[in-house]
């Protein structure tokens, strides 16, 4: 048994600690007293992966029969997986993805199974590439069915969607034709965080805009607490889209879940300084930090985001369910909270995070302000079970530049969302109440998203709903080191250090507060008490 | 030689009641006042006004417009408006004349004709300063005799028809044996000469050129059209300078002093000839009024202000000039009691009087006492700057006129130099800024070698004008008449006057403008009932990228990679052809560059842009441009893409449109042959098109927009009502900040990485 997560007291003989920030990190002193939470060291990998994958479909969980009894001849078999924002960062080739996939194709073959659709679950995501794909699959699946048999989800097809019913909430259930009709669905999925997987998979990641509205709203949002608690009555998002997944399943749609964890071995050797605690580092560690650091401090922005874009997580695979979805959702999480859950006694006054350079929405592609905002209040806020580590007004200081920068074949939403829409509010209500529907039936965002790569039109809301319960919960929100403008722009406020940052945070908690730095990444949860 | 006069036997006023005085140039400066005065206080004066109509207004009208001026607030508080109209009709008429054209129908009973209308520039063309001092004043004159009156002439000179002299001048008819009527004469005729030597070939080639280097992208007629105009430039040019020359060359500094001594001998004549009374006044530099209507009343700018107001603005380093030099300054107020003096107390017929209406004799003003009183009252009053505090106003060393001559020359050739290299730069943000501020150097160069040009010899003046005449008269009026008409300039105090009266008054408007917002013009897009069109240019406007870098870009994208280094030989070594043929001519490039897709499958062609050219032009197309082409289409408009490329090229833009305008390749039997199969749509043909294309949907474009970023799109920008340059190119920078044109500056989003070349094409 790994060590579990640890809670540090910074006191006089505490190093200066590690702050991700963006493309880049930077070493703080933080005040004694300040507490730190570690996410717990890494759960060892499964040894066999092939025969733990073929384990798992020959022994499902939950009321399923074994995937080998539910292939026949004839039948319409519809692979769903999840696209490329899990996991994070991407995962070292071969991705999890790929033998599971490989052995679910050759059991189909095998049971003479001939209609073999694999669609990947972008929901409202942008169309992953050619490329992205490849990685993600596998050479052989790729070669074998892409790209007449192997397509990203297209919520914006006329044709292609099926709606299925309404849950007794008045949600509108409406996913993709092809799963819908097919006489089964297998979903493969990577359970990152404790929202991936269950009913979200197929509920979410095969349907459009129509469904969806129902629980990315901001009042669902508002009423998550927290996203990353799944249980039932603390995230409404989770509820509402449980509902929608017993729609599902009452009305015959049979899916055959597959779900996956994976341990946190973030970052690879040459950057392992960041999965450890800093009082640990070797002599390798501090030499290949200072060389990072340095390298990273000099090198133009081009090369520092290429050179983050290239980092592959060596994550290894900690456990792989198969069989009823909620059976085998329930597995996932006790295994996600082996490797993520860290105990915290109390909340406190100040929480400080840093916002590293990656989220689910920008792979090979641009952390835009928005993003960030969503990353930090959205995110990395509901890492907790319970309580926020931040107590209610309280001041939430994050680190991050916030560039003006967008992406703009994967984002031009975002664009004109942050030249538009922010320029004129920042309530997440007035915002969705006066932008939203326009955002969403948009013909040109429409056209990109189903020809191009770009997220959908309405996908920038979601993203500054995500942040709506973190914004509404903080008295107020710092940046350190951010642009001015935009930060501004994000309705926040901005400091050059951590020190200015906690000199204005004491307008709201006072001089004396109590501190809390969330030392992730890894991902980790925080059981607040 | 001033003879002793007999006191007035009557006030001004008295002497004029009953009198009918005509008045002309009354919209102007002096006259304005002499009118407001004759309103306001000769109950028993009838006025009649010669007024030219304009386009749009009525002499009537004009008339009543000079009401609403600040001259008349002090009258207007007294009667009211009413009160105004009703003395307009009880006393005044106003006659519609150009005497600059013929004599105009006066009607008879003028007792007294008062000319003050003149020329306002002191360098205008040969004729037309003729006409308007000398001939214009003979055609008042005559009319007025034609009319059947006999009145008394009151007639505005200059003192500086003296002409370039040093010392004391006297106030008496002018010494020269010039034949005005030889001058006149060949003054008219210069202007035939100047234009057929304009016209010449080799002139005409000239024109050419010059245009055809600036404009030969945007096609023929614009060429043409802008040849026109630099032929008429040279025509002006050249006929100020013949009369610049001329004047010179007998002893006078401009053609407007040269005029107006030329008006004065025939005026002469014509009094004498008719045994008319005349009286010529000559006023030196007229500035802001001393007490009346209010201390510092000034209309526009006269000379000295704009000098004042540039360096007060910290704009003028040095100015020539001798430091000892009088500067002849009279305040207007003084000059109109004069005048109405001297109309009050006509000589006898047949008689001339000569006045004087000048400071220097006995109050002179000296240029350096001017400067300093100038520069306390910018240094206690500085002009607010904008966002930046104050402007700082320079010490002025009066080195020498050879000195500042020199600095003058080398700040002129270093702006010169800096303008060459300006141009020259690619097209940025930072090229724009650059030509900003290399415009405002030459322009602030050119501020100071134009006013040092022209006023060099008003600066350098060592000359006294004597007002003894004028004080005479002055002395001869009643003590009630002294009070309420002063015009002896001894009473100026000039410390007073320069900072408490007249800067002031001179810089208002520039502090007023400071507190207001600079209003950058912007686009507005209106919905409206008919239909409205939203043009937008792609290369350079659009897409941040030249037809060139797209060209070889798509071309790689077909391309195996072994076939890529020999085609890239190709595409590079040929760029320096490319280039110039682009220059030259858009339409040629695009012909030679198309040539290159001879023998392409249309279907090979549609694939590759489907696959790699759509992000390729996604990710250059600028999120501003798009967003704003969106609006247009929210607000209703027709959205029109006009692009040079091909439109197989541009099908990833074209949902946001709902026209597309774009070459078109010649097809056969599925492969391009490598010709265009209509020409290429560019620069004036872009607006040709447009024309026909308004007609053909029978569309207005006074509402319609045009998005463009280069010169030669001109008239396609011209032809809408909502022109917008966008990143634009030097030229059209400069066009469109003198238009007052909204200007955009639409980039690549910032932190997308740069676009690679495509990966090869697979061939299946």
């Amino acid at each position: 048994m790994p060590r579990p997560g640890f809670v540090l007291q910074v006191d006089e003989r505490t190093p200066p600690l590690l702050v991700p920030e963006g493309e880049g990190f930077r070493m703080q002193k933080f005040p004694l007293g300040t507490r730190v939470v570690y996410p717990p060291d890494p759960l060892p990998g499964v040894r066999d992966v092939p025969s733990a994958v073929r384990h798992a479909l020959l022994n499902p969980v939950g009321d399923s029969k074994p995937l080998p009894e539910l292939l026949f001849p004839g039948m319409q078999l519809t692979i769903a997986v999840d696209d490329i924002s899990i996991p994070l960062p991407p995962m070292r080739t071969p991705d999890i993805r790929q033998p599971i996939l490989e052995h679910v194709i050759e059991l189909a073959a095998r049971s003479g199974v001939e209609d073999v659709e694999l669609i990947v679950a972008t929901a409202l995501h942008r169309r992953m590439t050619a490329a992205e794909i490849r990685r993600a699959v596998g050479e052989r699946v790729y070669r074998s069915f892409y790209p007449e048999h192997l397509k990203n989800f297209d919520a914006e097809d006329p044709q292609g969607l099926t709606h299925i019913g309404m849950t007794d909430e008045g949600e509108d259930v409406e996913i993709s034709k092809r799963a819908a009709e097919s006489d089964l669905i297998v979903y493969v999925n990577i359970n990152l965080v404790a929202m991936d997987g269950g009913h979200k998979s197929v509920a979410v990641g095969l349907a459009g805009y129509r469904s969806l509205k129902h629980h990315h709203n901001v009042h669902t949002m508002m009423h998550s607490k927290s996203y990353m608690d799944p249980r039932e009555g603390h995230s409404a998002i989770n509820d509402s889209v449980n509902r929608m997944g017993r729609v599902l399943r009452d009305a015959g749609v049979k899916i055959f879940q597959i779900e996956t964890t994976v341990n946190s071995e973030t970052f690879p050797s040459n950057l392992g300084f960041l999965n450890k605690r800093e009082w640990e580092w070797g002599a390798s560690d501090q030499a290949m930090m200072m060389a990072a650091k340095k390298a990273n401090d000099v090198a133009p922005p081009r090369v520092r985001r290429e050179f983050f874009r290239r980092i592959e997580a060596p994550y290894k695979l900690t456990g792989v369910n198969a069989g009823e979805v909620e059976a085998v959702h329930e597995r996932t999480l006790t295994n996600l909270h082996r490797q993520q859950l860290v105990e915290v006694q109390g909340q406190a006054d100040v929480l400080i995070m840093g916002v590293p350079y990656l989220g689910p929405y920008n792979v090979n592609s641009i952390l835009n302000p928005i993003l960030v905002h969503c990353l930090g209040l959205g995110y990395l806020f509901n890492m907790y079970r319970n309580k926020p580590l931040v107590k209610q007004g309280g001041v939430i200081i994050l680190h991050h530049p916030v560039p003006w920068e967008f992406h703009s074949i994967h984002h031009p939403s975002y664009i004109d969302f942050f030249e538009e829409v922010l320029a004129e509010s920042t309530d997440p209500k007035t915002i969705e109440t006066k932008f939203e529907e326009r955002y969403a039936t948009d013909p040109w965002y429409v056209h990109l998203y189903r020809t191009s790569h770009a997220y959908h039109g309405v996908h920038p809301f979601y993203m500054w709903y995500w942040g709506a319960h973190g914004r509404d919960h903080a008295g107020d929100v710092i940046f350190v080191g951010g642009n001015p403008s935009s930060v501004a722009r994000l309705g926040y406020r901005r400091a050059d250090s951590m020190r200015d940052a906690l000199e204005m945070a004491k307008d709201t908690v006072g001089s004396s507060p109590s501190i809390t730095y969330f030392h992730a990444p890894p991902v980790m949860i925080a059981d607040v008490h | 030689m001033v003879e002793a006069r007999e006191p007035a036997s009557a006030s001004i006023v008295d002497a004029l009641s009953g009198k009918t005085m005509l008045l002309t140039g009354v919209t102007g400066f002096l006259a304005q006042v002499v009118f407001e005065r004759l309103l306001a206080e000769f109950p028993e004066t009838r006025v009649v006004l010669l007024v030219r109509s304009q386009t749009g207004a009525t002499s009537r009208e004009r008339v009543e417009y000079l009401f609403r001026k600040s001259a008349f607030d002090t009258l207007r508080e007294r009667v009211g408006e009413d009160g105004l109209k009703q003395m307009l009709r009880d006393r005044v008429e106003v006659i519609d004349g150009d005497f600059g054209k013929g004599e105009p129908a006066v009607p008879g009973g003028i007792d007294v004709a008062m000319h003050s209308a003149a020329a306002v520039s002191f360098d205008p063309p040969i004729d037309e300063g003729f006409l308007t001092n000398l001939q214009g004043a003979m055609n008042l004159y005559g009319g007025v005799i034609a009319g059947g009156s006999t009145p008394a002439l009151v007639h505005v000179s200059t003192a500086y028809v003296a002409g370039v002299q040093k010392g004391v001048i006297p106030e008496g008819p002018l010494e020269h044996r010039v034949d005005y009527r030889l001058e006149l004469e060949l003054a008219v005729a210069a202007r035939g000469d100047v234009e057929a030597a304009s016209r010449k070939p080799e002139m005409l080639n000239a024109f050419m050129d010059s245009a055809r280097d600036e404009h030969s992208r945007a096609g023929p007629r614009t060429v043409a059209e802008d040849a026109e105009e630099r032929r008429q430039k040279w025509v002006t040019k050249r006929l100020v300078e013949y009369g610049r020359t001329r004047a010179r060359s007998l002893g006078w500094p401009d053609v407007y002093t040269f005029t107006k001594a030329m008006g004065e001998r025939a005026v002469e004549e014509l009094a004498a000839e008719a045994s008319l009374p005349l009286s010529i006044v000559r006023p030196s530099i007229i500035e802001s009024s001393y007490t009346h209507p209010f201390p510092g009343w000034i209309d526009g700018f006269k000379m000295a202000d704009p000098i004042i107001r540039a360096y007060g603005l910290g704009q003028i380093p040095e100015f020539p000039g001798i430091a000892e030099g009088i500067i002849d300054i009279i305040p207007v107020d003084f000059v109109v009691n004069a005048l109405l003096a001297v109309a009050a107390n006509p000589p006898a017929p047949g008689d001339v009087n000569h006045y004087n209406v000048s400071s220097g004799s006995r109050n002179p003003l000296r240029f350096f006492e001017l400067y300093e009183w100038i520069r306390a009252y910018f240094e206690e009053h500085p002009l607010p700057e904008r966002g930046r505090g104050e402007h700082k106003v320079p010490t002025w060393d009066f080195p020498g006129n050879l000195t500042v001559e020199r600095m003058l020359r080398r700040a002129e050739r270093l702006t010169d130099i800096a303008e060459k290299v300006v141009t020259h730069l690619p097209k940025s943000k930072s090229m724009r800024d650059a030509v900003r501020r290399v415009d405002r150097d030459k322009a602030r160069v050119d501020f100071v070698k134009r006013y040092s040009d022209l006023y060099g010899m008003y600066t350098e003046t060592e000359v006294v004008y004597t007002d003894d005449r004028t004080l005479a008269l002055f002395e001869s009026l009643a003590a009630d008449d002294k009070a309420r008409f002063p015009f002896d300039a001894a009473m100026v105090d000039w410390k007073y006057y320069l900072q408490d009266v007249h800067s002031p008054a001179v810089t208002q408007s520039l502090r007023e403008l400071s507190k207001r917002d600079r209003d950058r013009p912007t686009v507005a897009i209106r919905e409206r009932e008919e239909p409205v069109l939203a043009l937008f240019d792609m290369e350079g406007t659009i897409i941040t990228s030249n037809v060139v870098e797209s060209y070889v870009w798509a071309r790689m994208a077909d391309l195996t990679p072994e076939e890529w280094p020999r085609e890239l030989a190709s595409v590079f070594g040929r760029i320096p052809g490319y280039l110039q043929v682009d220059r030259r001519d858009r339409g040629d490039f695009l012909r030679t560059f198309f040539r290159r897709y001879e023998g392409a499958s249309v279907e090979g062609i549609d694939r590759l842009v489907a696959d790699h050219v759509a992000e390729f032009m996604l990710q250059k197309a600028s999120a501003a441009a798009i967003r704003r082409i969106r609006e247009h289409r929210a607000a209703g408009h027709r959205t029109i893409l006009i692009t040079a490329a091909a439109e197989a090229f541009v099908r990833p833009l074209s949902p946001l449109f709902d026209v597309v305008i774009g070459a078109e390749l010649e097809e056969r039997d599925g492969r391009y042959t490598g010709f265009m199969s209509a020409p290429p749509l560019v620069g004036e043909a872009r607006a040709a098109w447009l024309r026909r294309y308004c007609l053909l949907e029978d569309v207005e474009l006074r509402h319609s927009y045009a998005y463009a970023d280069s010169y030669s799109d001109l008239p396609l920008l011209r032809a809408v009502g909502n022109p917008v340059a966008v990143s634009p190119d030097a030229s059209l920078y400069r066009y469109a900040r003198r238009r007052r044109w909204p200007i955009e500056e639409w980039g690549m989003t910032r932190g997308m990485p740069r676009v690679r070349f495509p990966r090869p094409a697979v061939r299946t």
